[in-house]
């Protein structure tokens, strides 16, 4: 991993968007403990009051400040992608690896079907049943998510570990007896880190995306602000040639996102490198 | 616990035998899996788990017998897999029902909206794929230097933008007199060409600018790999031009995944692309029609469409391995 890390340090597009990620990372951090973007609720101004010192970004509809609430997103923002992420490409990577190693047995051929049947499914229309079948619990998003991203991690993982299995160190792993559980999860998995971790990136990106359409939709955050609301209350405001909520949440969702496909992208070139050289 | 361990077992009597079924047989058994598979989750969110409607169909303080009426009415008393039965039978027959919120056959909302939304998202759809294949192709052909790096670069920002941000921006400069007010900011009165092109241009340029980004950067990479190939060095070698390469000998053998791409991207960008798409510009096509049944909950609509677009894709997926074994028959055997 160091190599690539190295590698990753000599890209600096990759850099670029890494630093980014850092930026929005720490201003996240700084509203979970509590020392940024806390009054994002209070009507601090008049109605759409223009760029000032006390509004830097102006008010919104009601008054509140758009900077807090910009602020108060990029949390949101990161709540939603890191636990998506992170529990969708752990269900991807297991049923992945499953699926590869057992390959063409009925374990295989169900994941497969699981993963057929969620594909099928439109993703918004997926999202509003899971929303109705939930009635209205705030995690439905989150849920309706994990549920449907995992399909693409363990496609690719999938397809990895069919590869991996016809080395010889898993060969040499089953030939002295260990125990399918043990080369899969000590052996195999471990080689496929550097997919997961584009992989992740990805859905990361994937998952911010989503949430700004399904809270448009109606079906997103409730207990919050999200880009998504912002960019659903300025539709109306835009109209009228207020522009300040457009402006700030579309900036920083394009800047996030930039962030990390830029990182995704040069990750994906460091690994690809670093596999051709071994 | 048990209906699962009873449908491993049932699977794994079925599935012993199954292997030695002809390829195309497996995959139509599979496909039919498919098909119910996304039936039953359609039916199991929408319906079992879905919001009970007995109250809302019914009067201020009810009597045991009335409750008990319009639950039979709703097929409430009915077992459940009486129930998904009768929504499997609904979707063979395309008979849904009356919507909850205006009443209307669930079939002809459907037949009246299916053409507003094929006009609306087709146009978007041809060149976004088309001008990705282009812009693939001349990245790839350029490859490293200044014109693919613009091309790459050009393609990870338009996949950092969000659907709604170019709709909202689009409609901002375009529709607006903040901007350029050249068309309108919602509606759809189309009877001629002309209001057709009024109507549908800022639509179009949106999901072209919201797709362009994947599509481009999908298609470079199967162009970039199909290049590689030794036979396209060989025929670059002997002096072929660049069109006849490109055109005659790489495009040609990259028609597969392309397919792939196209087919699969249809139900997606039919119904999540019209979605946003018609919602935000009123036009009352698919989209809009959905986009109404998940904000007031109207159940029927929702279960014909999601039975609908889920079937189709399954069928599309099935297909596609037909496709693949016509087109290279080693898959059969693996």
């Amino acid at each position: 991993m160091e190599s690539v890390w190295q590698r990753l340090r000599s890209d600096g597009y990759g850099m670029l968007g890494f630093y980014i990620i850092a930026v929005f990372a720490l201003a996240a951090l700084l509203v979970w403990s509590g020392l940024l973007g806390q009054s994002w609720a209070v009507v601090s101004g008049g109605r759409w009051e223009s760029i000032s010192s006390t509004h830097w970004f102006g008010t919104n509809l009601l008054g509140q400040d758009i900077l807090q609430r910009t602020l108060f997103s990029s949390a949101t923002a990161f709540e939603v992608g890191l636990s998506v992420t992170i529990l969708s490409t752990l269900l991807g990577t297991v049923l992945g690896a499953l699926a590869g190693w057992f390959r063409s047995s009925w374990l295989d051929e169900l994941i497969l079907w699981v993963k057929g049947v969620l594909d099928s499914i439109p993703f918004y229309l997926f999202a509003a049943a899971i929303a109705f079948a939930l009635q209205g619990n705030r995690w439905a998003m989150h849920l309706a998510m994990v549920i449907t991203f995992w399909t693409t991690t363990a496609r690719i993982i999938r397809g990895e570990v069919i590869r991996l299995k016809q080395r010889e160190f898993v060969e040499a792993a089953r030939a002295i007896g260990l125990p399918p559980r043990t080369i899969i999860f000590r052996h195999v998995l471990p080689n496929t880190s550097h997919i997961v971790l584009v992989q992740a990136t990805i859905v990361f990106v994937a998952a911010i995306k989503t949430e700004v359409i399904l809270s448009f939709l109606g079906l997103g955050i409730q207990n919050g602000v999200s880009w998504g609301l912002m960019l659903a209350e300025s539709s109306q405001e835009v109209l009228a040639g207020h522009f300040g909520n457009f402006a700030a949440a579309s900036i920083a969702l394009f800047l996030l996102l930039v962030g990390f496909n830029l990182l995704a992208d040069s990750l994906q070139d460091a690994m690809d490198k670093r596999r051709s050289v071994s | 616990m048990v209906v699962i361990s009873c449908a491993l077992l049932i699977w794994k009597i079925v599935y012993k035998p199954m292997n030695k079924l002809p390829y195309f047989v497996r995959r139509l058994l599979f496909g039919t899996a498919l098909v119910l598979g996304v039936t039953f989750i359609s039916f199991l969110l929408m319906v079992h788990f879905g919001p009970d409607k007995t109250y809302e169909l019914i009067g201020k303080n009810p009597t045991e017998q009335q409750i008990a009426e319009v639950r039979h009415a709703l097929g409430y008393d009915r077992s459940f897999l009486l129930r998904y039965g009768s929504y499997l039978r609904e979707l063979v027959t395309l008979d849904f029902g009356l919507s909850d919120s205006s009443g209307e056959k669930v079939s002809s909302m459907l037949a009246r909206s299916l053409p507003i939304s094929l006009l609306l998202v087709v146009p978007g759809f041809v060149l976004g794929n088309g001008l990705g294949l282009i812009l693939g192709m001349l990245a790839v052909w350029y490859r490293g230097r200044w014109l693919d790096r613009l091309v790459t670069g050009a393609s990870v920002a338009g996949m950092s933008v969000s659907f709604l941000i170019i709709i909202i921006g689009l409609q901002v400069l375009l529709c607006t007199p903040h901007g350029l007010n050249l068309f309108p900011v919602r509606g759809w009165q189309v009877d001629g060409l002309a209001s057709y092109l009024f109507y549908v241009t800022v639509p179009t340029l949106a999901l072209v600018l919201v797709t362009l980004g994947y599509n481009t950067r999908y298609y470079r990479a199967i162009i970039a790999d199909e290049s590689e190939r030794e036979h396209i060095h060989a025929l670059k070698a002997y002096g072929a031009t660049p069109y006849e390469l490109m055109l005659k000998h790489v495009l040609k053998n990259s028609l597969v995944p392309i397919l792939t791409r196209l087919m699969f991207s249809v139900p997606l960008v039919l119904i999540s692309g019209s979605l946003l798409l018609e919602s935000y510009f009123g036009i009352p096509g698919i989209g809009q029609v959905t986009f109404d049944a998940i904000t007031s909950g109207d159940q029927p609509v929702l279960k014909a469409v999601i039975g609908l677009t889920g079937v189709l894709f399954a069928l599309a997926l099935t297909v596609n391995d037909f496709l693949y074994k016509v087109v290279d028959p080693r898959v059969a055997r693996s």
